[in-house]
C-alpha cells in the first residue's frame, strides 16, 4: 500500500465519459440494454441512428420523415417508431436493420410518442391538431383518435390503471385518456409549457416539465391531483426515471444541463453537465449509464453513474461583470453585418434561440 | 414573451436582439419561418456556426443575456417570464 493513501479509493461522482456524434438535432434517444443498442432520433437529419452502447459507435442510420423528434422501441416486434414532425407520419422501422417497414399517416405535426406494450398500442401527440392518433403496434394501423388539446405532444401511460396522459404544450395542460376505449376522461392544468410527461408508477407519480416555467410538477397517479412543482434549471423539455422509480433525469434545454431528481423527496439533488440544448435522455440499467441527446451539439452523453453527484458549475455565469465578447452577426433580414459597436451605450437583452 | 418585452421596454430604450443558434439546416429559412410565425419585430442574427454562443459560454436555448449601457454584461440566464422581468427591471432601474 502506498504511504500517501489507500491503494484503491471509490469514485464518488458521475462521469461523464463522452459526447459521440450522431447527426443534426438529436432531439430524443431510446435503450435496448439486452441488444446493446441505442436508438436516436436525429430531427434534423431526418433519420434514426442506432448506436451499438459498449462501442458509442454507429450501428445503421435510416431515413424516416421530415423531422423525427420522439422515437419508440416495441420491444416484443423489435420495431422502432419515430414521429416525423414535418411530414404528419409515423414511420416504424426494423430496429435489427432500419428497414422501413411502414409509414403512417397521422395527425398533423406529430411531436411526441407514447407506448403500451400491453395493449399493444402506441400513441402519438399530433401538436398543431391538438389529437392523439392511436396506432395498433402490431397490425401498423391507425385505430382511433383522442381529442386532446393545443400542442398535444408527449404521451405518457400508466399500464396499470390503463390510462394515457397527453402533455398540451400551448394549452398549459394535461390530457387524461382510457388508454384502450380512447375516451378523454379529464383535464390536468399544469404549468407553462409542458412538453413531457413521463409516468412513475412505483410511486404513483406522473412528472410533467413545464418548459417555461422551469419545474417538474409530480402529478398523482390516483386521482390526478397535482401535489407540488420542483424548480429545475432553464427550459425542462425531456426526462426519463429509473426502474425503481427512485430517480428522475430531467433535460433542461436551456442550461445544457440534466436536473438529478430525488422522487421520493421531490427535491433536485444535483446536476450533470452535459452537451448544447439537451433534448430527450434514457438509462441504461447494464452499465449504469444515462444518454442524453443533445439537441445542439449533434452528440450523444454517456454518464456513468449519473445519481452520484459531481462538478458544480458557478452559480453565477462567468461572463456576468465583464463586457460583452464583440459579435459581427448577418442579420437575417437583409444580410447585413451587425456589430456590437450599434448598440454601444445602450441596454439590452440578447435572446439565444433556435427555431426548435 | 420577448416581443412584448420589446414593445413595452423600447420607450425606455431597452433593445431587443434575438441570435440565432445551432439550427442544423437552412438557420436563415427557419429563423425567418419562426419570426414569422411568432410574429417578432425584434432585430434577428444569425450564428450559423455558433461560434458566438460558445465564445459566450452559452450552453442552451432559449438563454437571454442583459447588457449594460457600458457594454458589461449583468445577468445570463432568466428565461421564466418572472425571472426576466425582475432582470430587466433592475437593469431598467439604475438610470
Amino acid at each position: 500500500m502506498s504511504a500517501q493513501g489507500p491503494a484503491c479509493s471509490v469514485d464518488l461522482s458521475h462521469r461523464v465519459r463522452g459526447h459521440c456524434p450522431v447527426g443534426k438535432g438529436p432531439e430524443a434517444v431510446v435503450v435496448d440494454p439486452d441488444r446493446r443498442r441505442a436508438y436516436v432520433a436525429c430531427s434534423r437529419s431526418n433519420a434514426v441512428v442506432a448506436l451499438d452502447l459498449d462501442r458509442a459507435a454507429p450501428v445503421w442510420r435510416a431515413p424516416v420523415g421530415r423531422e423525427p423528434i420522439p422515437v419508440v422501441l416495441d420491444r416484443p416486434t423489435r420495431r422502432l417508431f419515430s414521429a416525423d414532425a414535418r411530414s404528419d407520419t409515423v414511420t416504424v422501422l426494423d430496429a435489427d436493420t432500419g428497414a422501413r417497414l411502414v409509414r403512417l399517416p397521422v395527425g398533423s405535426y406529430p411531436a411526441g410518442l407514447g407506448h403500451h406494450s400491453g395493449l399493444r398500442r402506441v400513441y402519438a401527440g399530433n401538436t398543431a391538431d391538438g389529437t392523439v392518433t392511436a396506432i395498433d403496434a402490431d397490425r401498423l394501423e391507425v385505430i382511433g383518435t383522442v381529442p386532446a388539446e393545443l400542442g398535444a405532444g408527449s404521451v405518457a401511460v400508466d399500464a396499470g390503471r390503463g390510462l394515457g396522459y397527453c402533455a398540451n404544450f400551448m394549452a398549459g395542460s394535461v390530457t387524461v385518456f382510457d388508454a384502450a376505449t380512447l375516451r378523454p376522461l379529464r383535464r390536468i392544468a399544469v404549468r407553462e409549457g409542458p412538453c413531457k410527461v413521463v409516468s412513475n408508477p412505483a410511486v404513483g407519480h406522473l412528472y410533467v416539465a413545464s418548459s417555461l416555467h422551469g419545474t417538474v410538477s409530480r402529478v398523482s397517479l390516483d386521482d390526478g391531483t397535482v401535489l407540488d412543482e420542483v424548480p429545475v434549471e432553464r427550459a425542462p423539455v425531456g426526462m426519463c426515471v429509473d426502474a425503481p422509480g427512485e430517480r428522475l433525469y430531467v433535460c433542461n434545454r436551456g442550461a445544457g444541463t440534466v436536473s438529478v431528481l430525488d422522487t421520493a423527496a421531490g427535491r433536485e439533488t444535483h446536476r450533470v453537465t452535459v452537451g448544447n440544448a439537451p433534448g430527450d435522455c434514457a438509462l441504461d440499467p447494464v452499465s449504469d449509464t444515462l444518454l442524453v441527446s443533445n439537441a445542439g451539439s449533434g452528440t450523444l452523453s454517456f454518464v456513468h453513474r449519473p445519481w452520484l453527484p459531481g462538478p458544480v458549475r458557478p452559480a453565477v455565469h462567468p461572463l456576468v461583470g465583464r463586457p460583452l465578447p464583440h459579435f459581427a452577426l448577418p442579420d437575417l433580414r437583409g444580410g447585413r453585418i451587425r456589430t456590437t459597436r450599434e448598440w454601444a451605450e445602450k441596454k439590452y437583452v440578447i435572446n439565444f434561440f433556435a427555431s426548435w | 414573451m420577448l416581443e412584448q418585452l420589446r414593445l413595452r421596454t423600447a420607450r425606455f430604450g431597452l433593445d431587443v436582439i434575438m441570435i440565432n443558434v445551432w439550427e442544423n439546416t437552412d438557420p436563415r429559412e427557419e429563423a425567418a419561418n419562426f419570426a414569422a410565425v411568432w410574429d417578432i419585430g425584434a432585430t434577428v442574427l444569425l450564428d450559423g456556426t455558433g461560434e458566438y454562443a460558445a465564445r459566450l459560454g452559452i450552453t442552451g436555448v432559449p438563454t437571454n443575456v442583459l447588457v449594460d449601457e457600458h457594454g458589461l454584461v449583468r445577468a445570463v440566464g432568466d428565461t421564466t417570464p418572472a425571472e426576466l422581468h425582475a432582470a430587466v427591471r433592475e437593469l431598467l432601474g439604475e438610470d
